[in-house]
């Protein structure tokens, strides 16, 4: 067992995968991050808000102001740094920390796709990915034909455990049995043309599209992996994603996640996209002298040991994180203790509506507060489902109004959320004061338990 | 190979039955059923509407000159009846935030209340007011009129007395009239050229027709009707009563009627008054949990008219002898405000015309 280990540790691999998947990744940032900037949102969404809502244990992470700006110009130069592979290892820690240090400014913007962006960022940290076709080769004078097979592996083992563990939490009664919420969203798609008016209206299309999208999500990983299935594999996966991109507002996602499936073909196809990439950068070719670069077999890794380690812990963490729900007693998609982090993607339609009572507990006057004044839409309208988001945003109006000279305050949360097609049912026990209650990791007592059952993952 | 015939015929049979054969599949032709309804909203609300104002206003501009020509109590009491007649035709438009309406800023130059006293009496010393200056937004409209007409004076032998002696005040007066004819015309003749823009944005977009006429809608619930007119007056986003803050404070015996007419607004709007609209839409799209929507906001609809009903004629009075009555009466519009914002915005599926961000 332990020589089959070592022996596939060991062995390795064409190198033009990582460096294709290095490329993709590079420019694939590259436009997200323009389209950010140009849509307005590192403005309405990170610098205008007087308040965010912040990841517990990240509370010290701030927003810098119009000097926000600045954090995303470094995942903008270090996108083009990955991309040509130019000081790799540098630019992809700047990546990882600009990119992750935005998400965690405010959690209203969560989306497990940008989640996936910093997992796979941080792993990339410790990926040869510019071993072949990259500026620090030229710099270098080396470049290498061979890289350990684990290192291109481990992208493919992330991307699967991505789609599996998003089919897998898809096997609920929900889901499965009430095609929520697909049942509630594609009729509201009867703009689209031909579909629109017809197929999404169908009640036997919104079974067929949970059932599929389980099985698609389940069994991607699978096709992508066999050779024999590949190729239609692919064809699904740019399918699917085109399709749901067409359907849901889910931006850069589908093609990420297409240009990402790229990683399970094999070295001929890279090379072949390599030869492209070189007819299109010809004239800048020609004017870097390449002669005595040294091309060498096999890439050894230094610091093998830690690094393997790292990657190890990495990848337990990925496989046991999505399953900490478990630990909570409450519904998981009512309370979403332990929801976030776990590839949980289109699986719940929830509206919440909740206002806040500010209360003098000695002279049990109140007053309840305009959401409005301290909120953005966007922030107000998560808040209102999201029980850590309504704990947060208690203590910041308690401590707001203790601030302004209010005695005694007392928070109570007076909340409503409809989940995935049932009517509304009351959130949080409005007779606890929220402003005594600390977060934490444990069970939070006072949200009003669902009055249903969904059963599965 | 059998087994694999079996797994998979075993899971095509529990895809069949997972299809619940009684859900009908909704009719195909929701995009003329939306461009229907948008028919509706427009020839049969919001032209009308707009119509009865712009008529109510001109009679009003009548009284108000009939009293400049010549003034005495009469000629007060006269123009007064005018000022309601208008006042109550406005709660049939304020929810019309839309198109043209919204552009001019149209219920901010029409109906801000409480009105600032200070900035009235600061325009009728120095004349030549400047009604596009956003200080004067609550200096003007039906707010400035019952002030107006009811409030610079303690009784109606001192108005009267006032309106004689004091001519900046009778222009003061003719200017705010004339000013809300001058808001007033160009929306309805600019909506004779948007209705069709209006009635074919039938698509799923946030500034779709639609869309946006069902947020204006819920918004003008829960702000214009909810907290305007009740929530802000009785003290809930204050902690102590503000009951000044009333509608029509000056008349001292009207809150009570524009609410009740603002609400036999909204929900005839949400009825369609015989064509389609907001409960019909809820029934052809809502799926089992929310069968009973349209019929569950009616309910909650007439329990909150039967307790308005019950209120006093003048909520500055019920605020301050019975404030908890008041209190419970907007409890009842709350729970209104609950069900159009979670249930009906789910059923509906609206797209929102404030977020701007990806999902996932």
């Amino acid at each position: 067992m332990n020589s089959k280990i070592n022996n596939y540790l060991n062995s390795h691999t064409n190198s033009s995968p990582l460096a294709v998947f290095r490329i993709g990744f590079g420019l694939m940032m590259l436009y997200s991050i323009f389209r950010f900037w140009y849509k307005g949102w590192i403005d309405t969404l990170y610098i205008e808000p007087q308040f965010h809502f912040k990841y517990y244990g990240f509370e010290w992470v701030r927003d810098l102001g119009d000097y926000t700006y600045l954090i995303f110009i470094v995942c903008i130069v270090s996108s083009i740094f990955i991309t040509i592979g130019f000081k790799y290892r540098l630019s992809i820690i700047f990546f990882f920390l600009s990119f992750t240090y935005i998400e965690l400014i405010d959690k209203t913007t969560y989306l497990n796709h940008y989640y996936f962006i910093s997992s796979l960022s941080f792993l990339m940290i410790f990926l040869p990915a510019n071993a072949y076709f990259s500026v620090d080769n030229i710099f270098r004078k080396i470049s290498y034909k061979q890289i350990p097979k684990w290192t291109i592996d481990c992208i493919k083992l992330l991307l699967s455990i991505v789609y599996f563990y998003s089919g897998l939490a898809k096997i609920n009664s929900d889901w499965l049995l009430n095609a929520m919420p697909l049942k509630l969203w594609l009729p509201s798609k009867y703009d689209l043309p031909l579909i629109g008016e017809t197929f999404m209206q169908q009640n036997w299309v919104h079974h067929f599209m949970s059932w599929g999208g389980m099985f698609y999500d389940l069994l991607i990983p699978f096709l992508l992996l066999y050779k024999k299935t590949r190729i239609i594999g692919f064809i699904l996966v740019v399918f699917f994603h085109l399709f749901t991109g067409v359907l849901f507002p889910i931006g850069m996602f589908p093609y990420i996640m297409i240009i990402g499936s790229l990683v399970f073909f094999d070295s001929s196809v890279h090379q072949k996209i390599i030869d492209i990439i070189k007819k299109i950068i010809r004239p800048i070719r020609k004017n870097i002298k390449l002669n005595n670069k040294i091309i060498k077999e096999n890439l050894i890794l230094r610091n093998k040991k830690f690094v393997l380690s790292i990657v190890s812990l990495f990848f337990i963490i990925q496989l046991f994180l999505p399953f900490r729900y478990l630990l909570y007693p409450s519904e998981l998609f009512w309370s979403e203790e332990g929801y976030r982090f776990s590839w949980r993607v289109m699986l719940v339609e929830k509206i919440g509506y909740t206002t806040f009572k500010i209360k003098d507990q000695k002279t049990g006057s109140y007053f309840y507060v305009n959401n409005e004044d301290f909120l953005t839409p966007f922030q107000e309208k998560q808040m209102s489902f999201q029980p850590d988001f309504i704990l947060e945003y208690a203590h910041y109006l308690g401590d707001y109004y203790t601030s302004k000279g209010y005695l005694n305050v007392a928070v109570y949360a007076d909340s409503y959320v409809s989940l995935n097609g049932r009517s509304n049912q009351r959130f949080v026990n409005e007779k606890v004061d929220l402003y005594k209650e600390k977060e934490s990791f444990k069970y939070k007592t006072w949200i009003i338990p669902i009055d249903d059952e969904i059963k599965g993952f | 190979m059998l087994k694999k015939i079996f797994s998979f015929l075993f899971i095509i049979c529990l895809f069949i039955s997972s299809c619940d054969p009684k859900s009908t599949d909704s009719s195909p032709e929701i995009w003329e059923q939306k461009s229907e309804m948008l028919t509706n909203w427009v020839d049969n609300f919001i032209s009308p509407s707009y119509g009865n104002l712009l008529a109510k206003l001109d009679v009003l501009q009548q009284s108000g000159n009939t009293f400049s020509a010549s003034v005495n109590q009469q000629n007060l009491e006269n123009l007064r009846s005018s000022f309601v007649d208008a006042y109550l035709s406005w709660q049939y438009v304020e929810m019309f935030n839309i198109g043209p309406a919204e552009e001019s800023y149209f219920n901010s130059r029409m109906n801000v209340f409480p009105t600032t006293v200070a900035r009235i009496e600061l325009n009728v010393e120095n004349g030549n007011t400047d009604f596009n200056n956003t200080n004067n937004l609550p200096a003007q409209g039906f707010p400035a009129l019952d002030y107006l007409l009811y409030g610079i004076e303690d009784s109606d032998d001192l108005i009267v007395l006032k309106y004689n002696t004091e001519q900046n005040y009778l222009s003061y007066l003719t200017e705010v009239i004339d000013q809300m004819l001058q808001n007033t015309y160009p929306i309805v003749e600019e909506w004779g050229t948007y209705r069709n823009t209006f009635v074919n944005s039938v698509e799923n977009t946030a500034t779709s027709s639609v869309n946006k006429m069902t947020n204006d809608f819920i918004y003008y619930y829960e702000k214009g009707f909810r907290a305007n007119k009740f929530g802000i007056p009785a003290g809930v986003f204050s902690g102590s009563a503000l009951p000044e803050k009333v509608e029509g404070y000056y008349n001292k015996n009207i809150s009570k009627q524009l609410a009740l007419e603002a609400f036999q607004a909204i929900t005839t709007f949400y009825n369609g008054n015989g064509g389609v609209s907001l409960s019909q839409y809820i029934d052809d799209v809502a799926t089992e949990g929310y069968s009973d929507l349209s019929t569950d906001v009616l309910v909650q609809f007439d329990i909150t008219e039967e307790l308005i009903n019950g209120l006093d004629n003048n909520f500055y009075n019920q605020i301050l002898t019975d404030k908890i009555k008041f209190l419970e009466t907007y409890d009842a519009i709350q729970q209104g405000t609950i069900l159009l914002k979670t249930d009906m915005l789910s059923v509906l599926q609206i797209a929102t015309d404030y977020v701007d961000a990806d999902g996932d």
